[in-house]
């Protein structure tokens, strides 16, 4: 299974069309060029050392001086003329070598009497020699450079390297660019689907945007209606109950406070039983308030600039606990843009859970890192075995003893509640040894722009 | 004046209400609608009127507005709603306090007993009169004056300026005005946002720039000198 991406592949397969066509079409022109050239120069230089040949012959009849006729040759730097007379070589320059550029098999056609022609690989390039025998014993060669057409080739030869390799870049280009045009429905649904995840229900496809993908982005935002319908359904279910169940609570709780302040005017065994009323309204009405904190967990953010110190400091307080122990992380900020309601319920939950099962709070910290605010709460209880600590954040999981003692604080929801508002917050609820005993709370959350 | 006024249609809550805060103490009347407990408290006013939120007829935010009207009286509301436009909205009616169903006796007695210490204070504050710009208090005589016109304040209101004007150009917490003028040790702190954006109805030209009452970002509210 291939493990690129799909951009990546129809970038990396265009890009490879793109160079196996440029490096053809290169490769076809540049034959196709050094051919028409070479064959150019090729019939130029022919035509030069016919005409050179002439006149040295009509010279040669006037003048006896051999390297004096050469030198009347108008031979430029390119050409190099050369005369074969009875066995002896003449050239203008003391370039002796210069006879030996000229291959055998050609001299021997020229000695009989035939013009001829050959490209040869000379030491200072490739070469063009032409001979033609002017009389009998003498003939006359010319060696035509083509070092100046092989370096027009090499600067073609280099252009169309480029022009391929700029071919390949742009092909790969048009190939990302396809990739992500293609794949551009697919990245807004990756981000609509990334928004519901977050809880914004009302992100939806344009259906409009491709007629295409109108099956795919259709059957999306008709899967999102449904998802949507659904929850608030469960939502407007769960308020609906504990709305319905505030109701009767309200008369129970005012009943069961008039019944615990006559417990002393009624009969031993009707005392008990109202005494056992009392108590189980108190933890039927804590049970409700918490699943409505729960239910409410996935309703919108209210976000405000909130002194978290001074709330912690309140809230320890109000549950007889010295203020003192909350503080303030080196560096970090004692006022968090944040949903006051839920960041209070965390502070006041964690607290509740370490003054009910923690044996009390030993401190509470208030830190920042990075992009995120910490809230730490230690207790000095027996600490949390790792196998229950993912355990216990779900509902209705009490801590160890609470049942056994009669405990009635808390439903089993305090820390669920805890872990639900933290996940609302783009954070999370997790627990930790503190260092020297007992349980570290420490709840992550999202740090948000004011 | 006196007592506790109880107007909540569910005849169980009304009547199991008025016999626990008879046990606290109180003079509790019930009454189960709107317009019965308006009459009530036309009749005799009472000192602090809890009102559900969903009644027949006239409904509570309605009955809060009229009660407001009315009279000085303190108004709470003991609703099973708990959403925040409902309870913003019935302290924008002019309720002084919102409690969610269902509230313990304990709470709603501490409550009331925070009322009454405030109430038995008398009207007023104590205290010289404070001048802050063009705004006049005077605590000894329960006077707020605006370019020398008395303004209408709501007890609540009142003695939110009072404790922002002995404090001018000092900020205060929500927490701690919560504790100051409701005398609450733990409390709701939109009710303080409500109360200011009351109180900024009638002292500010521009409720939605203030000058007067400003908002201190993340810290609270201060009166500006």
């Amino acid at each position: 299974m291939s493990r690129l991406g799909l951009r990546a592949r129809v970038t990396a397969t265009v890009a490879i069309g793109a160079l196996a066509l440029s490096t053809a079409i290169a490769a076809l022109s540049y034959q196709f060029i050094r051919g028409s050239l070479v064959a150019e120069r090729e019939r130029t230089a022919t035509r030069t050392a016919f005409s050179d040949a002439t006149w040295v012959r009509a010279r040669l009849g006037q003048n006896t001086n051999t390297v004096d006729v050469l030198g009347g040759v108008d031979a430029g730097s390119s050409r190099r003329p050369l005369l074969h007379i009875n066995g002896k070589w003449f050239s203008l320059s003391t370039d002796t070598v210069a006879s030996a550029d000229i291959p055998v098999a050609l001299q021997q056609m020229v000695d009989g009497g035939q013009p001829a022609r050959q490209r040869v690989r000379t030491s200072s390039g490739p070469a063009i020699v032409i001979g033609m025998p002017l009389s009998d014993g003498t003939q006359y060669y010319e060696i035509v450079s083509l070092a100046e057409t092989q370096q027009t080739l090499d600067l073609i030869g280099l252009v169309l390297s480029l022009v391929a390799g700029g071919v390949t870049l742009a092909g790969g280009g048009l190939g990302w660019y396809t990739g992500r045009l293609a794949l551009r429905p697919l990245v807004h649904m990756a981000e609509a689907a990334r928004g519901i995840a977050a809880g914004d229900l009302g992100a939806r496809l344009d259906p409009m945007s491709d007629p295409d993908l109108e099956p795919l982005s259709a059957s999306f935002n008709d899967m999102v209606d449904q998802l949507e319908k659904r929850i608030e359904r469960d939502r407007r279910f769960a308020a609906d109950v504990s709305h319905e169940l505030r109701s009767p609570l309200q008369t129970l709780a005012a009943a069961a406070a008039v019944l615990d302040r006559r417990r002393g005017q009624l009969d031993e065994r009707t005392a008990a039983a109202a005494q056992l009323v009392v108590e189980e309204t108190d933890r039927f009405q804590q049970l409700v308030t918490d699943l409505l904190e729960i239910t409410r967990a996935d309703s919108e953010l209210d976000l405000s600039d909130v002194d978290v110190l001074a709330m912690a400091r309140d809230l320890c307080r109000s549950r007889g606990i010295d203020p003192s122990m909350v503080v303030v992380g080196r560096g970090a900020e004692s006022t968090w843009h944040a949903d006051g309601r839920r960041v209070q319920q965390i502070v006041g939950n964690l607290l509740d859970n370490a003054q009910c099962h923690g044996g009390g709070v030993v401190s509470v910290r208030l830190r920042q890192r990075g992009a995120r605010n910490v809230i730490e709460v230690d207790d000095a209880g027996p600490g949390v075995q790792p196998e229950n600590r993912e355990l216990i954040f779900r509902p209705f999981v009490r801590g160890a003893g609470a049942e056994r003692r009669g405990d009635t604080v808390g439903a089993g929801l305090g820390l669920a509640i805890v872990a639900r508002l933290a996940d609302s917050l783009g954070g999370r609820a997790s627990v930790l040894d503190r260092p020297g005993g007992g349980a570290r709370f420490r709840v992550i959350l999202a740090r948000r722009p004011s | 004046m006196g007592g506790v006024l109880v107007i909540e249609d569910d005849d169980r809550i009304r009547r199991s209400l008025v016999m626990a805060l008879e046990d606290e103490g109180y003079t509790v009347r019930g009454s189960a609608t709107a317009e019965e407990g308006l009459a009530a408290n036309r009749t005799e006013a009472a000192e602090a009127v809890l009102v559900d939120l969903m009644l027949p007829g006239i409904d509570g935010f309605e009955c809060v507005r009229q009660l407001r009207r009315d009279g000085d009286a303190t108004i709470i509301v003991v609703s099973a709603r708990d959403d925040t436009h409902d309870i913003v909205a019935a302290l924008e009616a002019g309720a002084d306090d919102y409690l969610v169903k269902p509230v313990a006796i304990k709470e709603l007695s501490a409550r009331l007993r925070a009322v009454r210490r405030r109430n038995r204070g008398g009207p007023t504050a104590g205290g010289a009169t404070i001048v802050v710009g063009d705004l006049e208090i005077r605590p000894d005589a329960g006077e707020v004056r605006l370019h020398g016109e008395l303004v209408s304040l709501t007890r609540t209101e009142f003695l939110l300026l009072c404790e922002l004007g002995q404090h001018a150009g000092q900020v205060l917490s929500r927490a701690q005005l919560l504790t100051r003028v409701w005398e609450y040790e733990f409390g709701d702190e939109r009710l303080v946002d409500v109360h200011v954006g009351r109180l900024r109805q009638k002292i500010e030209d521009d409720t939605a720039a203030p000058t007067r009452l400003v908002t201190v970002r993340g810290l609270g509210y201060k009166l500006a000198r």
